[in-house]
Protein backbone atom coordinates (compact mmCIF):
# COMPACT_ATOMS: atom_id res chain seq x y z
CA UNK A 1 0.00 0.00 0.00
CA UNK A 2 1.26 3.31 -0.74
CA UNK A 3 1.03 5.69 2.27
CA UNK A 4 -2.41 7.16 2.07
CA UNK A 5 -2.65 11.16 2.00
CA UNK A 6 -3.14 12.90 5.30
CA UNK A 7 -6.12 15.34 4.23
CA UNK A 8 -6.22 18.95 5.39
CA UNK A 9 -6.27 19.11 9.07
CA UNK A 10 -9.15 21.85 9.31
CA UNK A 11 -11.51 19.88 6.78
CA UNK A 12 -14.14 20.72 9.42
CA UNK A 13 -14.42 22.94 12.37
CA UNK A 14 -13.94 21.44 15.40
CA UNK A 15 -17.52 22.52 16.83
CA UNK A 16 -18.93 21.34 13.32
CA UNK A 17 -16.83 17.42 13.61
CA UNK A 18 -18.10 17.56 17.87
CA UNK A 19 -21.96 17.75 16.77
CA UNK A 20 -21.47 15.77 14.05
CA UNK A 21 -19.45 13.22 16.63
CA UNK A 22 -22.59 13.62 18.87
CA UNK A 23 -24.97 10.81 18.11
CA UNK A 24 -21.91 8.46 18.24
CA UNK A 25 -20.42 9.64 21.38
CA UNK A 26 -24.40 8.90 22.51
CA UNK A 27 -24.78 6.09 21.08
CA UNK A 28 -21.33 4.59 22.58
CA UNK A 29 -22.60 5.42 26.15
CA UNK A 30 -25.81 3.51 25.45
CA UNK A 31 -24.28 0.61 24.46
CA UNK A 32 -21.49 0.59 27.04
CA UNK A 33 -23.97 1.84 30.00
CA UNK A 34 -25.26 -1.64 30.84
CA UNK A 35 -21.09 -2.58 31.65
CA UNK A 36 -21.23 -0.06 34.00
CA UNK A 37 -23.69 -2.45 36.09
CA UNK A 38 -21.09 -4.83 36.64
CA UNK A 39 -18.53 -4.81 39.63
CA UNK A 40 -15.49 -5.39 37.68
CA UNK A 41 -13.26 -2.25 37.92
CA UNK A 42 -11.22 -3.18 35.11
CA UNK A 43 -14.24 -3.54 33.09
CA UNK A 44 -15.21 -0.11 33.94
CA UNK A 45 -12.47 0.91 32.25
CA UNK A 46 -12.13 -0.82 30.05
CA UNK A 47 -15.55 0.34 28.74
CA UNK A 48 -14.55 4.34 29.60
CA UNK A 49 -11.52 3.48 27.15
CA UNK A 50 -13.53 2.28 24.46
CA UNK A 51 -16.26 5.14 24.66
CA UNK A 52 -13.18 7.70 24.79
CA UNK A 53 -11.40 5.50 21.59
CA UNK A 54 -14.58 5.02 19.36
CA UNK A 55 -16.11 8.49 19.83
CA UNK A 56 -12.48 10.41 19.07
CA UNK A 57 -11.64 8.14 15.83
CA UNK A 58 -15.03 9.02 14.78
CA UNK A 59 -14.30 12.80 16.01
CA UNK A 60 -11.34 12.72 14.01
CA UNK A 61 -12.59 10.96 10.65
CA UNK A 62 -15.25 14.12 10.56
CA UNK A 63 -12.84 16.76 11.65
CA UNK A 64 -9.79 15.40 9.25
CA UNK A 65 -12.09 13.80 6.25
CA UNK A 66 -10.03 10.83 6.16
CA UNK A 67 -11.91 7.81 6.66
CA UNK A 68 -9.51 4.94 6.46
CA UNK A 69 -6.51 5.91 8.75
CA UNK A 70 -8.60 6.46 11.99
CA UNK A 71 -10.88 3.41 10.90
CA UNK A 72 -7.50 1.60 10.90
CA UNK A 73 -6.33 2.19 14.57
CA UNK A 74 -9.64 1.03 15.35
CA UNK A 75 -9.32 -2.45 13.71
CA UNK A 76 -5.46 -3.24 14.22
CA UNK A 77 -6.65 -2.48 17.71
CA UNK A 78 -9.42 -4.85 17.48
CA UNK A 79 -7.05 -7.29 15.47
CA UNK A 80 -4.17 -7.28 18.62
CA UNK A 81 -6.79 -7.27 21.23
CA UNK A 82 -9.52 -10.50 20.28
CA UNK A 83 -7.03 -12.94 20.88
CA UNK A 84 -5.68 -11.92 24.00
CA UNK A 85 -9.25 -11.68 25.42
CA UNK A 86 -10.23 -14.33 24.07
CA UNK A 87 -7.48 -16.41 24.21
CA UNK A 88 -7.24 -15.55 28.09
CA UNK A 89 -10.93 -16.80 28.60
CA UNK A 90 -9.93 -19.99 26.95
CA UNK A 91 -6.91 -20.94 29.43
CA UNK A 92 -9.40 -19.78 32.57
CA UNK A 93 -12.07 -22.27 31.28
CA UNK A 94 -9.91 -25.18 30.03
CA UNK A 95 -6.34 -25.15 30.96
CA UNK A 96 -5.60 -25.14 27.18
CA UNK A 97 -6.47 -23.30 23.70
CA UNK A 98 -7.31 -26.47 22.26
CA UNK A 99 -10.56 -27.55 22.12
CA UNK A 100 -11.20 -31.17 23.41
CA UNK A 101 -13.55 -33.81 22.06
CA UNK A 102 -15.67 -33.56 25.02
CA UNK A 103 -16.55 -29.97 24.09
CA UNK A 104 -17.32 -30.31 20.93
CA UNK A 105 -19.76 -33.25 21.71
CA UNK A 106 -21.51 -31.24 24.07
CA UNK A 107 -22.22 -28.32 22.08
CA UNK A 108 -19.54 -25.58 23.37
CA UNK A 109 -17.52 -24.70 20.95
CA UNK A 110 -18.27 -20.95 20.27
CA UNK A 111 -19.34 -20.68 16.39
CA UNK A 112 -17.34 -18.38 14.44
CA UNK A 113 -18.49 -16.69 11.06
CA UNK A 114 -16.01 -17.55 8.51
CA UNK A 115 -17.13 -20.71 8.77
CA UNK A 116 -20.49 -19.83 7.54
CA UNK A 117 -20.04 -20.91 3.82
CA UNK A 118 -19.40 -24.62 5.01
CA UNK A 119 -22.81 -24.85 6.27
CA UNK A 120 -24.51 -23.78 3.66
CA UNK A 121 -25.42 -27.17 1.72
CA UNK A 122 -26.17 -29.34 4.39
CA UNK A 123 -28.02 -26.59 5.74
CA UNK A 124 -29.76 -25.88 3.08
CA UNK A 125 -30.39 -29.74 1.96
CA UNK A 126 -30.66 -31.72 4.96
CA UNK A 127 -31.40 -29.22 7.49
CA UNK A 128 -28.53 -30.24 9.77
CA UNK A 129 -25.07 -27.85 10.86
CA UNK A 130 -22.09 -29.38 10.35
CA UNK A 131 -20.50 -27.38 13.25
CA UNK A 132 -20.03 -28.91 17.28
CA UNK A 133 -21.75 -26.13 18.62
CA UNK A 134 -24.95 -25.36 19.33
CA UNK A 135 -27.83 -23.60 17.92
CA UNK A 136 -29.46 -21.91 20.77
CA UNK A 137 -27.46 -20.05 23.44
CA UNK A 138 -25.83 -22.28 26.50
CA UNK A 139 -24.56 -21.45 29.87
CA UNK A 140 -21.30 -22.95 28.40
CA UNK A 141 -21.50 -21.75 24.99
CA UNK A 142 -23.08 -17.93 24.81
CA UNK A 143 -21.60 -17.89 21.29
CA UNK A 144 -24.32 -20.19 20.27
CA UNK A 145 -24.93 -20.45 16.03
CA UNK A 146 -28.34 -18.30 16.18
CA UNK A 147 -26.66 -15.80 17.75
CA UNK A 148 -23.40 -15.40 15.23
CA UNK A 149 -25.39 -15.92 12.26
CA UNK A 150 -28.08 -13.43 13.61
CA UNK A 151 -25.53 -10.69 14.45
CA UNK A 152 -23.47 -11.40 10.85
CA UNK A 153 -26.88 -10.86 9.02
CA UNK A 154 -27.72 -7.35 10.91
CA UNK A 155 -24.26 -6.46 10.20
CA UNK A 156 -23.86 -7.58 6.68
CA UNK A 157 -27.22 -6.06 6.17
CA UNK A 158 -25.91 -1.86 7.06
CA UNK A 159 -22.33 -2.62 5.69
CA UNK A 160 -22.00 -5.17 2.79
CA UNK A 161 -18.40 -6.47 1.95
CA UNK A 162 -17.27 -3.63 4.89
CA UNK A 163 -17.66 -6.22 7.40
CA UNK A 164 -14.04 -7.09 6.49
CA UNK A 165 -12.65 -3.84 7.45
CA UNK A 166 -15.00 -2.62 10.14
CA UNK A 167 -15.70 -5.64 12.37
CA UNK A 168 -13.68 -8.84 11.17
CA UNK A 169 -11.30 -9.07 14.33
CA UNK A 170 -8.79 -10.95 12.03
CA UNK A 171 -8.60 -8.60 9.46
CA UNK A 172 -6.68 -6.64 11.84
CA UNK A 173 -4.01 -8.45 12.64
CA UNK A 174 -3.01 -8.63 9.47
CA UNK A 175 -3.62 -5.07 8.80
CA UNK A 176 -1.22 -4.46 11.85
CA UNK A 177 1.26 -6.56 10.32
CA UNK A 178 0.68 -5.02 6.49
CA UNK A 179 1.22 -1.34 8.29
CA UNK A 180 4.73 -1.86 9.64
CA UNK A 181 7.08 -1.61 6.69
CA UNK A 182 7.25 1.85 4.78
CA UNK A 183 7.23 0.15 1.31
CA UNK A 184 6.01 -2.67 -0.04
CA UNK A 185 9.40 -5.32 -0.77
CA UNK A 186 7.39 -7.45 -3.04
CA UNK A 187 5.29 -5.13 -5.35
CA UNK A 188 4.56 -6.64 -8.12
CA UNK A 189 1.20 -9.46 -7.85
CA UNK A 190 -0.41 -11.16 -10.74
CA UNK A 191 -4.18 -9.55 -10.63
CA UNK A 192 -5.82 -13.63 -10.64
CA UNK A 193 -4.34 -14.15 -7.10
CA UNK A 194 -7.68 -12.00 -6.09
CA UNK A 195 -9.31 -15.01 -7.94
CA UNK A 196 -8.45 -17.69 -5.38
CA UNK A 197 -10.81 -16.65 -2.34
CA UNK A 198 -13.43 -17.32 -4.85
CA UNK A 199 -12.13 -20.77 -5.88
CA UNK A 200 -11.60 -21.89 -2.20
CA UNK A 201 -15.03 -20.78 -1.56
CA UNK A 202 -16.34 -22.96 -3.88
CA UNK A 203 -13.86 -25.52 -2.54
CA UNK A 204 -14.78 -25.73 1.26
CA UNK A 205 -18.84 -25.24 0.54
CA UNK A 206 -19.06 -28.49 -1.83
CA UNK A 207 -16.17 -30.58 -0.34
CA UNK A 208 -17.75 -29.60 3.43
CA UNK A 209 -21.08 -30.83 2.06
CA UNK A 210 -19.67 -33.94 0.76
CA UNK A 211 -17.77 -34.62 4.04
CA UNK A 212 -20.05 -33.10 6.73
CA UNK A 213 -16.96 -31.36 7.92
CA UNK A 214 -16.66 -27.88 8.36
CA UNK A 215 -13.58 -27.90 5.83
CA UNK A 216 -11.93 -24.41 6.34
CA UNK A 217 -11.71 -24.44 10.26
CA UNK A 218 -10.56 -28.03 10.30
CA UNK A 219 -7.38 -27.51 7.76
CA UNK A 220 -7.23 -24.08 6.44
CA UNK A 221 -8.36 -21.57 9.01
CA UNK A 222 -4.83 -19.36 9.74
CA UNK A 223 -6.27 -18.00 12.63
CA UNK A 224 -6.73 -20.75 14.43
CA UNK A 225 -3.83 -20.25 15.56
CA UNK A 226 -4.36 -17.35 17.42
CA UNK A 227 -8.06 -18.81 19.11
CA UNK A 228 -8.79 -22.50 19.30
CA UNK A 229 -8.16 -25.39 17.63
CA UNK A 230 -8.82 -29.41 17.43
CA UNK A 231 -6.88 -30.56 20.57
CA UNK A 232 -3.54 -32.08 18.93
CA UNK A 233 -4.40 -36.50 19.81
CA UNK A 234 -3.20 -38.00 16.70
CA UNK A 235 -1.22 -37.59 13.62
CA UNK A 236 -4.14 -35.67 11.55
CA UNK A 237 -4.50 -33.47 14.26
CA UNK A 238 -0.95 -32.23 14.72
CA UNK A 239 -1.11 -31.95 11.05
CA UNK A 240 -3.77 -29.69 10.77
CA UNK A 241 -1.88 -27.62 13.69
CA UNK A 242 1.26 -27.36 11.40
CA UNK A 243 -1.08 -26.36 8.54
CA UNK A 244 -2.59 -23.75 10.55
CA UNK A 245 0.69 -21.98 11.75
CA UNK A 246 2.58 -21.73 8.50
CA UNK A 247 -0.67 -20.12 7.24
CA UNK A 248 -1.04 -17.90 9.51
CA UNK A 249 2.73 -17.39 10.02
CA UNK A 250 2.38 -16.97 5.69
CA UNK A 251 -0.59 -15.42 5.03
CA UNK A 252 -1.21 -12.95 8.27
CA UNK A 253 2.29 -11.62 9.31
CA UNK A 254 5.06 -12.32 6.67
CA UNK A 255 3.04 -11.50 3.00
CA UNK A 256 1.46 -8.50 4.87
CA UNK A 257 4.80 -7.62 5.97
CA UNK A 258 6.24 -7.80 2.73
CA UNK A 259 3.33 -6.41 0.33
CA UNK A 260 1.89 -3.81 2.61
CA UNK A 261 -1.48 -6.07 1.79
CA UNK A 262 -4.03 -7.90 3.48
CA UNK A 263 -2.76 -11.11 1.82
CA UNK A 264 -5.12 -13.27 3.83
CA UNK A 265 -8.50 -11.54 3.15
CA UNK A 266 -7.28 -10.67 -0.35
CA UNK A 267 -6.26 -13.72 -1.84
CA UNK A 268 -7.21 -16.80 0.42
CA UNK A 269 -10.89 -16.20 2.63
CA UNK A 270 -13.78 -17.92 1.36
CA UNK A 271 -15.60 -16.18 4.03
CA UNK A 272 -14.32 -12.68 2.53
CA UNK A 273 -15.12 -13.78 -0.96
CA UNK A 274 -19.08 -15.17 0.48
CA UNK A 275 -19.05 -11.33 1.59
CA UNK A 276 -18.40 -9.51 -1.27
CA UNK A 277 -21.83 -11.06 -2.57
CA UNK A 278 -23.54 -8.45 0.00
CA UNK A 279 -22.01 -5.76 -1.58
CA UNK A 280 -24.70 -6.08 -4.34
CA UNK A 281 -27.76 -5.25 -1.80
CA UNK A 282 -25.48 -2.67 0.13
CA UNK A 283 -26.64 0.77 -1.20
CA UNK A 284 -22.91 1.92 -0.33
CA UNK A 285 -20.13 1.74 -2.56
CA UNK A 286 -17.02 3.70 -3.68
CA UNK A 287 -16.82 5.08 -7.24
CA UNK A 288 -14.46 7.40 -9.55
CA UNK A 289 -14.86 11.01 -10.94
CA UNK A 290 -13.68 9.99 -14.41
CA UNK A 291 -13.87 14.11 -15.06
CA UNK A 292 -10.94 14.27 -12.13
CA UNK A 293 -9.28 11.00 -12.26
CA UNK A 294 -5.80 10.76 -14.12
CA UNK A 295 -4.95 7.46 -13.80
CA UNK A 296 -2.31 7.58 -11.87
CA UNK A 297 -2.86 4.54 -10.00
CA UNK A 298 -2.41 5.99 -6.23
CA UNK A 299 -5.50 4.28 -5.22
CA UNK A 300 -4.62 0.97 -6.59
CA UNK A 301 -1.33 0.66 -4.92
CA UNK A 302 -3.48 2.01 -1.89
CA UNK A 303 -5.65 -0.92 -1.76
CA UNK A 304 -4.86 -3.64 0.81
CA UNK A 305 -6.93 -6.12 -1.11
CA UNK A 306 -6.32 -5.34 -4.86
CA UNK A 307 -10.27 -4.84 -5.29
CA UNK A 308 -9.32 -1.92 -8.23
CA UNK A 309 -8.25 -2.70 -11.60
CA UNK A 310 -7.08 -0.07 -14.67
CA UNK A 311 -10.47 -1.29 -16.61
CA UNK A 312 -12.66 -0.92 -13.06
CA UNK A 313 -11.07 2.47 -12.57
CA UNK A 314 -11.75 3.31 -16.17
CA UNK A 315 -15.21 2.41 -15.81
CA UNK A 316 -15.60 4.20 -12.84
CA UNK A 317 -15.85 1.52 -10.02
CA UNK A 318 -13.87 -0.97 -7.73
CA UNK A 319 -14.60 -4.50 -8.21
CA UNK A 320 -17.08 -6.99 -6.00
CA UNK A 321 -14.63 -7.29 -3.19
CA UNK A 322 -14.19 -3.88 -2.35
CA UNK A 323 -14.41 -3.86 1.52
CA UNK A 324 -15.42 -0.03 1.92
CA UNK A 325 -12.12 0.87 4.00
CA UNK A 326 -11.72 4.12 2.02
CA UNK A 327 -7.91 3.29 1.71
CA UNK A 328 -8.56 4.44 -2.25
CA UNK A 329 -10.48 7.78 -1.03
CA UNK A 330 -7.85 9.07 1.20
CA UNK A 331 -4.89 8.29 -1.12
CA UNK A 332 -7.01 10.23 -4.20
CA UNK A 333 -4.96 13.58 -4.96
CA UNK A 334 -7.49 14.56 -7.23
CA UNK A 335 -10.48 13.32 -4.98
CA UNK A 336 -11.84 11.56 -8.15
CA UNK A 337 -11.92 8.69 -5.47
CA UNK A 338 -15.29 9.29 -3.63
CA UNK A 339 -18.07 8.13 -1.34
CA UNK A 340 -21.42 7.16 -3.43
CA UNK A 341 -24.69 6.14 -2.82
CA UNK A 342 -25.94 3.79 -5.22
CA UNK A 343 -28.68 5.20 -7.27
CA UNK A 344 -27.55 8.89 -6.81
CA UNK A 345 -25.44 10.70 -9.51
CA UNK A 346 -21.38 10.03 -9.06
CA UNK A 347 -19.48 12.47 -6.89
CA UNK A 348 -22.68 14.65 -6.25
CA UNK A 349 -23.09 14.88 -2.26
CA UNK A 350 -19.94 12.04 -1.31
CA UNK A 351 -19.51 13.82 1.56
CA UNK A 352 -23.67 12.94 2.38
CA UNK A 353 -22.89 9.13 1.39
CA UNK A 354 -19.78 8.70 4.31
CA UNK A 355 -21.88 10.23 6.67
CA UNK A 356 -24.59 8.20 5.94
CA UNK A 357 -22.20 4.76 5.79
CA UNK A 358 -20.05 5.99 8.57
CA UNK A 359 -22.98 6.21 10.81
CA UNK A 360 -24.57 2.84 10.54
CA UNK A 361 -20.79 0.78 10.25
CA UNK A 362 -19.63 2.76 13.09
CA UNK A 363 -22.33 2.37 14.80
CA UNK A 364 -22.34 -1.54 14.63
CA UNK A 365 -18.55 -1.50 15.26
CA UNK A 366 -18.93 0.60 18.45
CA UNK A 367 -21.75 -2.29 19.21
CA UNK A 368 -19.65 -5.40 18.99
CA UNK A 369 -15.73 -4.51 18.53
CA UNK A 370 -16.20 -1.93 20.87
CA UNK A 371 -17.64 -4.68 23.56
CA UNK A 372 -14.70 -6.79 22.19
CA UNK A 373 -11.95 -4.09 23.04
CA UNK A 374 -13.67 -3.16 26.37
CA UNK A 375 -13.47 -7.28 27.61
CA UNK A 376 -9.94 -7.64 26.00
CA UNK A 377 -8.84 -4.29 27.69
CA UNK A 378 -10.44 -5.28 31.03
CA UNK A 379 -8.51 -8.79 30.77
CA UNK A 380 -5.31 -7.42 30.11
CA UNK A 381 -6.04 -5.58 32.84
CA UNK A 382 -6.52 -8.53 34.76
CA UNK A 383 -3.34 -9.92 33.71
CA UNK A 384 -1.13 -7.05 34.70
CA UNK A 385 -2.75 -7.07 38.05
CA UNK A 386 -4.03 -3.47 37.42
CA UNK A 387 -6.86 -4.36 39.41
CA UNK B 1 -39.67 12.41 -12.09
CA UNK B 2 -38.20 9.20 -13.11
CA UNK B 3 -34.52 10.67 -12.84
CA UNK B 4 -35.54 11.34 -9.30
CA UNK B 5 -37.16 7.41 -8.21
CA UNK B 6 -33.50 5.96 -8.11
CA UNK B 7 -32.53 8.82 -5.89
CA UNK B 8 -35.50 8.53 -3.15
CA UNK B 9 -34.68 4.74 -3.03
CA UNK B 10 -31.38 5.48 -2.66
CA UNK B 11 -31.70 7.61 0.55
CA UNK B 12 -34.90 5.19 1.59
CA UNK B 13 -31.80 2.49 1.22
CA UNK B 14 -29.16 4.39 3.03
CA UNK B 15 -31.70 5.27 5.94
CA UNK B 16 -33.13 1.76 6.55
CA UNK B 17 -29.10 0.44 7.19
CA UNK B 18 -29.13 3.32 9.74
CA UNK B 19 -32.39 2.15 11.38
CA UNK B 20 -30.92 -1.81 11.27
CA UNK B 21 -28.19 -0.74 13.09
CA UNK B 22 -29.59 1.45 15.55
CA UNK B 23 -32.20 -1.67 15.95
CA UNK B 24 -29.74 -3.93 16.13
CA UNK B 25 -28.29 -4.50 19.95
CA UNK B 26 -32.40 -4.28 20.86
CA UNK B 27 -34.72 -5.82 18.73
CA UNK B 28 -32.95 -7.41 15.57
CA UNK B 29 -30.30 -9.48 16.53
CA UNK B 30 -32.97 -11.38 18.96
CA UNK B 31 -35.40 -11.57 16.33
CA UNK B 32 -32.82 -12.43 13.66
CA UNK B 33 -31.44 -15.52 16.01
CA UNK B 34 -34.92 -16.82 16.66
CA UNK B 35 -35.66 -16.48 12.95
CA UNK B 36 -32.56 -18.99 12.69
CA UNK B 37 -32.96 -21.08 15.88
CA UNK B 38 -36.92 -21.66 14.48
CA UNK B 39 -35.59 -22.86 11.00
CA UNK B 40 -35.57 -26.59 12.09
CA UNK B 41 -31.87 -26.96 11.87
CA UNK B 42 -30.30 -29.62 14.03
CA UNK B 43 -26.27 -30.43 14.73
CA UNK B 44 -24.69 -33.20 13.04
CA UNK B 45 -25.67 -36.27 14.59
CA UNK B 46 -21.39 -36.86 14.40
CA UNK B 47 -21.19 -33.95 17.05
CA UNK B 48 -24.47 -34.00 18.71
CA UNK B 49 -24.77 -37.57 19.42
CA UNK B 50 -28.25 -37.89 17.15
CA UNK B 51 -31.51 -38.07 18.88
CA UNK B 52 -32.81 -40.15 22.08
CA UNK B 53 -33.88 -43.43 21.52
CA UNK B 54 -34.83 -44.34 25.34
CA UNK B 55 -33.98 -43.97 28.88
CA UNK B 56 -33.47 -46.12 31.62
CA UNK B 57 -34.06 -44.94 35.05
CA UNK B 58 -31.96 -46.06 37.62
CA UNK B 59 -30.90 -45.17 41.56
CA UNK B 60 -30.80 -41.56 41.18
CA UNK B 61 -29.44 -41.55 37.65
CA UNK B 62 -30.71 -42.15 34.47
CA UNK B 63 -28.83 -44.12 31.74
CA UNK B 64 -30.14 -42.27 27.84
CA UNK B 65 -29.75 -44.61 24.50
CA UNK B 66 -29.36 -42.42 21.10
CA UNK B 67 -30.42 -43.74 18.11
CA UNK B 68 -27.51 -45.27 15.87
CA UNK B 69 -25.84 -42.90 14.30
CA UNK B 70 -24.48 -43.88 10.77
CA UNK B 71 -21.95 -41.79 8.84
CA UNK B 72 -22.73 -39.97 5.55
CA UNK B 73 -21.23 -41.37 2.46
CA UNK B 74 -17.74 -39.63 2.73
CA UNK B 75 -18.10 -38.43 6.37
CA UNK B 76 -14.75 -39.80 8.22
CA UNK B 77 -16.27 -41.15 11.16
CA UNK B 78 -17.74 -44.78 12.10
CA UNK B 79 -21.21 -45.34 12.89
CA UNK B 80 -21.98 -45.91 16.47
CA UNK B 81 -24.15 -45.47 19.42
CA UNK B 82 -24.24 -42.99 22.40
CA UNK B 83 -24.69 -43.50 25.89
CA UNK B 84 -25.47 -40.73 28.25
CA UNK B 85 -25.16 -41.46 32.42
CA UNK B 86 -26.78 -37.95 33.97
CA UNK B 87 -26.11 -36.69 36.42
CA UNK B 88 -23.34 -37.53 37.26
CA UNK B 89 -23.35 -36.08 40.91
CA UNK B 90 -25.34 -39.73 41.17
CA UNK B 91 -23.40 -42.09 39.48
CA UNK B 92 -21.82 -44.59 42.36
CA UNK B 93 -17.94 -44.85 42.34
CA UNK B 94 -18.08 -47.53 39.77
CA UNK B 95 -20.60 -47.99 37.10
CA UNK B 96 -21.08 -51.23 36.21
CA UNK B 97 -24.20 -51.13 33.87
CA UNK B 98 -25.36 -53.86 31.32
CA UNK B 99 -27.31 -51.86 28.69
CA UNK B 100 -30.20 -52.93 25.97
CA UNK B 101 -28.70 -50.61 23.21
CA UNK B 102 -31.23 -51.79 20.35
CA UNK B 103 -34.64 -51.80 22.14
CA UNK B 104 -34.95 -55.59 21.97
CA UNK B 105 -34.79 -56.82 25.42
CA UNK B 106 -31.72 -58.38 25.58
CA UNK B 107 -28.32 -56.70 27.05
CA UNK B 108 -26.40 -55.55 23.97
CA UNK B 109 -23.19 -53.90 25.88
CA UNK B 110 -21.57 -54.71 29.39
CA UNK B 111 -19.85 -50.77 30.51
CA UNK B 112 -17.52 -50.54 33.23
CA UNK B 113 -16.43 -47.31 34.30
CA UNK B 114 -14.91 -45.52 37.81
CA UNK B 115 -15.68 -41.97 38.15
CA UNK B 116 -12.84 -39.76 38.99
CA UNK B 117 -14.46 -36.45 40.00
CA UNK B 118 -10.93 -34.42 40.50
CA UNK B 119 -10.57 -31.39 38.39
CA UNK B 120 -9.39 -32.19 35.24
CA UNK B 121 -9.14 -35.81 35.62
CA UNK B 122 -10.26 -37.76 32.31
CA UNK B 123 -12.25 -40.86 32.16
CA UNK B 124 -11.73 -44.12 30.87
CA UNK B 125 -13.67 -47.10 30.60
CA UNK B 126 -14.34 -50.43 28.86
CA UNK B 127 -17.18 -51.95 27.01
CA UNK B 128 -17.72 -55.30 26.45
CA UNK B 129 -20.07 -56.14 23.38
CA UNK B 130 -22.69 -58.78 24.51
CA UNK B 131 -24.09 -58.74 20.75
CA UNK B 132 -22.11 -59.21 17.49
CA UNK B 133 -23.30 -55.85 16.22
CA UNK B 134 -20.94 -53.95 18.86
CA UNK B 135 -17.30 -53.48 19.13
CA UNK B 136 -15.73 -53.94 22.48
CA UNK B 137 -13.61 -51.11 23.69
CA UNK B 138 -10.71 -51.01 26.49
CA UNK B 139 -9.66 -48.38 28.00
CA UNK B 140 -11.13 -45.66 26.30
CA UNK B 141 -10.77 -42.21 26.57
CA UNK B 142 -11.36 -39.29 24.15
CA UNK B 143 -9.84 -41.20 20.97
CA UNK B 144 -12.07 -40.06 18.61
CA UNK B 145 -16.25 -38.93 17.64
CA UNK B 146 -16.95 -42.96 17.59
CA UNK B 147 -15.21 -44.37 20.32
CA UNK B 148 -15.46 -42.54 23.64
CA UNK B 149 -15.71 -41.86 27.43
CA UNK B 150 -16.30 -38.37 28.13
CA UNK B 151 -17.25 -36.48 31.20
CA UNK B 152 -18.51 -33.30 30.46
CA UNK B 153 -21.66 -30.99 31.53
CA UNK B 154 -23.20 -33.18 34.38
CA UNK B 155 -22.75 -36.46 31.70
CA UNK B 156 -20.58 -38.91 30.85
CA UNK B 157 -20.80 -39.46 27.22
CA UNK B 158 -20.08 -43.08 25.83
CA UNK B 159 -19.94 -43.97 22.29
CA UNK B 160 -19.46 -47.32 21.25
CA UNK B 161 -19.30 -48.01 17.25
CA UNK B 162 -20.42 -50.77 15.91
CA UNK B 163 -18.53 -54.08 14.53
CA UNK B 164 -16.60 -53.21 11.50
CA UNK B 165 -18.87 -56.45 9.74
CA UNK B 166 -21.66 -54.61 10.64
CA UNK B 167 -20.66 -50.76 9.83
CA UNK B 168 -20.10 -52.15 6.26
CA UNK B 169 -23.74 -53.37 5.85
Amino acid sequence: MASTKARAPAYRGIARSALLTLPIALWSLLMFTPTFQSSSPNLHIGAVAVIVFMTGLFFMMMRTGSTYRWRRIFFVALGFLFPVGFITQLVAARGTMSIPIERMVSGDTPFCFMVTPSLILPAAFARTIVFPGSILPTASNPHSIAVMIGLWFAFTLVMGKAWCSYACFFGGIEEGFAGIAKRAKIRKLDPRLRLIPWAILLFVVLVSAAIYEPVYCMWLCPFKTVTEFPAVRSLTSALQFVVFIVLFAGLVVVLPFLTKKRTQCGFFCPFGAFQSIFNKINPFEIRFNREKCVDCTLCQSACPTMALSAESIREGKTLLNCMKCGACVDSCKKDAAVWHLKGTEVAVKPERARLLFLYGTWAMATMFGGSVLANSLATTLHLIHWN
Amino acid sequence: MRKRIPVVLAYAGATLTLLIAACTPFYLMGAFSSAVARAGLHIDAAYSGGTIARTYQRDGYRIVVYNPVRPHLLQGIEPFVQVVFTPVSALPAVVDERIDLDGDGLNDVHVTFAMDRRPGAKLRGNVVALNANYESLMDVGDESFSRMFVLVNNEVIVRVPFHPAVAKK
